[in-house]
């Protein structure tokens, strides 16, 4: 098979199998022989752009360089911490109440989230343990607030992958911002793990922006949440040629809190997917979900969003929202809720629309005066705005406002 | 009309009760005699709401202990439609809506089931359409609301109406209406009050949920109840309840408290 | 009260079409082969073309596998274990309905179906299948009066050749998928229905398929024409005896509606579903399909699904006319180990064409309910526009509903719009009926009976109390 070719030689290309993560590596190198790469039968990869994902393997494997990247000055009192080699930040100094798990720790913990996410045999997954060398783990200490930063640069002409790890103790509470950024021809791949305890609240901001030319992205996002415990996921997507985003959560006994506030927009040729994954493993879960996609020009957005609420789910509340604009007659947009429900008591709800600005609303601003481009402007902030609108005043440093309008409004 | 040797219809005594664990009523007693009017007054979660439903059978709402008689027999193991046969009525403070149950079939099938239980016989589609008829005028109703589904997209009025519809057709012995009377405008609450009274008559009573003076003042009550925590704390005529428009529950609270104390 | 528990026994109710009609039939062996398939076409006497449609069925048949769907998992059957052809005995063309023997026509009666002259059904002509045989049609004459034609499919097959060789097989093409190739190679009978143009149908077109024999496929084939500015509503109802192997039920239905015209298609489908254990029942994998193919054409499906072990089947439209119109109304009820994975498919084609989807599934006992269903806007599709609802009602927490409706568009003027929830029967509003003295049964199937009122509006006159009373029948209890 050609496609395993690729996934072959770009295995071969890959440093020996050393360090700390010696272990992982040999488990996604192997699950990576005997896998190769999905088919267009495989339904999870029916719709993805597989030579893209070839292309993917092209490029090798970053060791060391640093990428000259311009970023946003940083808020004085959050920690910025920049992964973009393998070998990421050992010497920063972390905030109080953030601490490294050491060895031992991590011995212990790894593996754990993505086997309660079960996605261990997820392609993406495998890739990052075959390829990754190093890996970020952090723990919140109990009952600490904090804030913290984590960039993600790719680098031209090469492939990162990265892994992070964070553990929020008992009542911890954290403002996370991940921040991944494309480049010319960059293949990047991340996969960050997060366990919430009891009583524990993460606000996760996630900015993905593919930047550059020809930049592709595979990241997955495990998280597990214990009871009582809160996770809210604002993410954007944007500007890559491939990317596919993979959230996996999971409310180990149910009775915790998830929202998910999800934008992606897309244009030229670009293709990106969201195939994001709910389960409840007990009574009285909590989803919101909203996800919306804007896709103009040849480009086309995926989205898949899977809700699972088994017998011992009873009392879940769910509720997702899929709304997508089609803005080009070259676009396309495939969008697929699952739900899979076995417990009675529940209420769970979805929907979703595809449909272009309203004619109506343009109509009315086009006749107070207002010329097409502002219009069309001022209707895509709004369409935006119930997603970018849950962003912190740190995460809007980035500019991403004017980035979306610009990629969407031709 | 306050006929102590007239027969008793409902007997509560000593009621505690609790919801998804949580407790109530605390000790509930209450004695309704026929052609009697009483009124329960209370603030804003202090159990009336919850009394009535357990009169009616509400599975949710558990009796710890006490019993609620009516006309002399226990009724707290009759099933609600059974207690709905046999006289009981309530006016829900918030009717539910039942998309795709037509109205009009809810109210034939709900009438039959009373007409049984009294030995009348069963009306037909076009005996019933006479007779709901003749109800609709009580509560000055569009025979319109008749096609739609149960309640639904009912404006809070409406319902409210809808609700004395039911009571007309079902002539209960016992009606509780818990607040009827709450986002009523001048009109609607006028004929719902004249709906109440044209409907009592000498063999049935009435107990009113309510927070508000003005029903009392169209409809005169016998007996004014006050509840707080759980019980009925205080009793008297309708002097009581305009001392409580007056004054609020708090001063009541108090100057009750204090009688305790006394005591 | 454990509320849950009572409404499950309420839903559970014995099958009471499952009786056997004691009548020789004739059967030929058991097996699959070309020779099967020339001994079929032959018994027919079937024109040259028919037999080698079957039989380039069959070679693509061969070629392909038997799906493998996720979630529904049978036991696999064997396919030269199944009888392919089983007709009653005695001669069943017939010229009049004096002639049919009258234990069919008794089996009918049992059914609520009675064809005789006296006791007919007044404005409904009624088509009746038993086992792979049409035995008789009602009211012929007086459709025969507006140029309507209403007959089996064999019958068109000798009387009208040309028709059916230029529409049969070209809404659902023979390799369109396995079980649609199966039919395309075996099919026995079925029903066939002409509407000239201009002509609006003037009474209901009505197909009553009987199974009778346990061991014997069931492949029934419709196929409805609808000319231009013309319209017909077409009635199909099923049931089947119980036995404890599972029969195989694979019909094909193609429908084609050109300029303005209408076809309404209604199904109240009640196989025998298995027992409560899950032993026996119908599969019933059955591919339906409507072609739009001329501006502002309409195609209505409805359905109500309560019965057969396992239903897999998807009525789709397919809108290719300018302004052409699909409908979906369905009812799916699974009670025990039933599984039922059904849905639709509105594939947009032309311009201003428009989709609605209203589907209700309520599952109780064991039993998965699942909706699939694909609405595609294809880059041609301007100004179209779907919307879909899809209702899921659980009794019992063992009861699964799964829904996948899948949106597809490369039209940047077009609009879907689609809305689903999953709920259980709401306590308060059974006590608000308890507490008005409707007992617990009734208002139980009250409350079902108008979560499907959307679908139930959607149904025939003659069908939808029909339907009504086979769904308050499977809610009762009570044994009819
Ligand atoms: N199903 C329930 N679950 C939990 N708590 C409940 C439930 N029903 C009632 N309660 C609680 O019981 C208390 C009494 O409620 P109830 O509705 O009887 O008050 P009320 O006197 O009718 O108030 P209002 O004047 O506002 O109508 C409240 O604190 C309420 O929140
Ligand atoms: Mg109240």
């Amino acid at each position: 098979m050609k496609s395993s070719a690729f996934c072959r030689n770009w295995l071969k290309s890959l440093p020996p199998t050393q360090g700390d993560l010696q272990k992982e590596q040999v488990f996604g190198r192997k699950r990576l022989l005997e896998k190769g790469i999905p088919s267009p039968e495989d339904e999870a990869w029916r719709l993805s752009n597989l030579n893209r994902l070839n292309e993917f393997f092209a490029l090798p494997l970053t060791i060391k360089e640093r990428s000259n990247h311009h970023f946003p000055e940083q808020e004085k009192s959050i920690k910025r911490l920049i992964l973009n080699t393998n070998k990421c930040i050992l010497e920063d100094i972390l905030p109080e109440g953030i601490t490294k798990l050491s060895n031992r720790e991590i011995e212990e913990n790894i593996g754990n989230i993505i086997k309660t996410c079960n996605i261990k045999n997820d392609l993406a997954v495998s890739i990052n343990q075959a390829a990754s060398s190093d890996l970020l783990a952090l723990r919140i200490n109990q009952n600490v607030t904090q804030s913290l930063e984590i960039i993600i640069p790719s680098v031209q002409q090469q492939m990162i992958s990265t892994r992070v790890i964070i553990i929020l103790e008992k009542g911890a509470r954290l403002d996370l911002l991940e921040v991944i950024l494309g480049n010319n021809q960059s293949a990047q791949n991340h996969l960050i793990e997060i366990k919430l305890e009891a009583n524990a609240e993460l606000n996760h901001e996630l900015i993905s922006f593919g930047q550059g030319k020809q930049a592709s992205s595979l990241s997955t996002l495990a998280v597990e949440q214990s009871p009582q415990s809160k996770y809210s996921l604002n993410s954007l997507h944007q500007g890559w040629h491939y990317a596919r985003f993979e959230p996996r959560i999971i409310q180990t006994q149910g009775d915790a809190s998830t929202t998910i506030k999800s934008l992606q927009v897309t244009s030229a040729k670009e293709q990106i997917a969201t195939h994001s994954l709910v389960r409840f493993e007990g009574p009285n879960g909590r989803l919101d979900q909203l996800q919306k996609a804007v896709a103009t020009d040849s480009s086309h957005s995926i989205f898949n969003g899977s809700i699972d609420v088994p017998k011992k789910a009873q009392k879940t509340e769910a509720a997702q929202l899929s709304k997508n604009l089609i803005l080009s007659k070259r676009a396309r947009i495939d969008t697929k809720p699952e739900l899979e429900i076995v417990a009675d008591d529940v209420r769970c709800t979805h929907g979703a629309t595809v449909s272009q600005l309203q004619e109506e609303e343009l109509f009315y601003l086009l006749s107070r005066g207002i010329n097409k481009e502002a219009a069309n402007s001022l209707l895509l902030q709004g369409y935006y705005d119930d997603i970018i609108s849950n962003f912190s005043k740190n995460a809007q440093r980035w500019n991403f406002i004017e980035k979306l309008i610009k990629a969407t409004n031709k | 009309m306050n006929l102590s040797n007239s027969e008793i219809l409902l007997s509560i005594e000593d009621l505690h009760a609790s919801v998804e664990d949580k407790k109530i009523l605390y000790g509930v007693n209450l004695i309704v005699r026929e052609g009697e009017i009483h009124a329960i007054m209370g603030p804003n979660g202090s159990g009336k709401s919850t009394l009535s439903k357990i009169i009616a059978g509400h599975p949710s709402y558990k009796v710890i202990s006490g019993s609620i008689k009516f006309k002399g027999i226990n009724i707290l193991e009759l099933e609600p439609e059974k207690r709905a046969r046999i006289g009981i009525f309530l006016g829900f403070q918030y009717p539910v809506e039942i998309p795709g149950v037509s109205n009009l079939e809810f109210l034939r099938v709900s009438t039959n089931s009373r007409r049984n239980e009294l030995g009348k016989s069963e009306l037909d589609t076009f005996e019933f359409e006479e007779l709901v008829t003749e109800s609709l005028k009580i509560v000055e109703m569009d025979p319109a609301f008749l096609e739609r589904s149960v309640n639904e997209g009912f404006s809070g009025g409406e319902k409210k109406r809808n609700e004395i519809l039911q009571m007309a057709l079902l002539d209960p012995l016992v009606a509780i209406l818990d607040e009827t009377d709450s986002g009523l405008d001048i009109d609607a609450l006028r004929v719902v009050a004249s709906g109440i009274t044209k409907l009592s008559n000498p063999n049935s009573a009435t107990i009113l949920i309510t927070h508000y003076q003005r029903l009392l003042n169209e409809v005169t009550p016998d007996f004014v109840h006050i509840m707080a925590n759980g019980k009925i704390i205080k009793t008297g005529n309708k002097e009581l309840a305009m001392d409580i428009e007056k004054s609020g529950y708090e001063l009541i609270n108090k100057r009750t408290k204090k009688k305790e104390v006394a005591k | 009260m454990n509320q849950t528990n009572t409404v499950e026994e309420i839903v559970s109710q014995p099958y009471k079409y499952g009786f056997v009609t004691d009548i020789e039939t004739e059967k030929i062996p058991k097996g699959l082969n070309k020779e099967v398939i020339r001994l079929i076409s032959n018994k027919k006497k079937e024109p040259e073309f028919l037999l080698n449609f079957r039989l380039r069925a069959y070679d693509q048949w061969l070629k392909m596998e038997e799906p493998d769907w996720s979630g529904l998992s049978y036991t696999k059957i064997d396919y030269q274990d199944l009888v392919y052809y089983a007709a009653p005995k005695k001669d069943i063309k017939k010229q009049s309905l004096d002639e049919v023997d009258p234990k069919l026509l008794d089996t009918f009666e049992k059914l609520g179906i009675p064809l005789s002259e006296q006791k007919r059904l007044t404005n409904v002509a009624v088509d009746a299948v038993f086992d792979s045989v049409s035995i008789a049609t009602t009211y012929k004459e007086k459709l025969a009066e507006h140029g309507v034609i209403f007959c089996s499919i064999s019958e068109a097959v000798s009387k009208y050749p040309e028709l059916i060789e230029k529409y049969l097989g070209t809404v659902v093409p023979i390799n369109d998928n396995f079980f649609a190739a199966l039919n395309s190679a075996v099919f026995s009978d079925g029903s066939f229905v002409f509407i000239p143009k201009n002509v609006n149908c003037p009474m209901e077109l009505s197909s009553y398929f009987r199974i009778n024999s346990g061991d014997t496929g069931q492949f029934e084939r419709t196929l409805i024409i609808a000319e231009e500015f013309s319209s017909v509503s077409y009635l199909e109802g099923c049931t089947a005896p119980m036995f404890d192997t599972n029969t195989l039920h694979a019909a094909v239905v193609e429908l084609v509606a050109l300029d303005q015209a209408a076809i309404k298609y209604s199904t109240v489908q009640n196989w025998y579903a298995g027992n409560e254990k899950g032993v026996g029942g119908i599969y019933n994998f059955v591919t339906k399909r409507g072609e739009c193919r001329g501006r502002r054409s309409k195609i209505s499906w409805s359905q109500v699904e309560t019965g057969s072990a396992i239903t897999w089947k998807y009525p789709s439209c397919i809108l290719q006319g300018d302004e052409s119109i699909g409908e979906f109304y369905s009812i799916a009820l699974t009670n025990n180990l039933q599984k039922a994975d059904t849905g639709t498919k509105m594939i947009h084609i032309g311009k201003n064409t428009k989709s609605k989807i209203v589907s209700k599934g309520i599952s109780a006992g064991k039993s998965k309910n699942s909706y699939r269903g694909l609405v595609s806007i294809s880059p041609n599709a301007v100004g179209s526009r779907n919307y879909s609802q899809c209702d899921s009602m659980l009794i019992g927490d063992e009861a699964a509903a799964n829904t996948y409706p899948y949106i597809q568009s490369k039209q940047p003027q077009s609009n879907i719009e689609h809305e689903a929830s999953t709920c259980r029967i709401s306590e308060d509003q059974l006590f608000y009926l308890q507490s008005r003295g409707i007992d617990f049964e009734e208002a139980v199937s009250m409350i079902i009976s108008g979560f499907c009122s959307d679908v139930f509006n959607e149904l025939p006159m003659e069908f939808a109390s029909e339907a009504d009373k086979l769904l308050a029948l499977k809610l009762e209890g009570s044994v009819g």
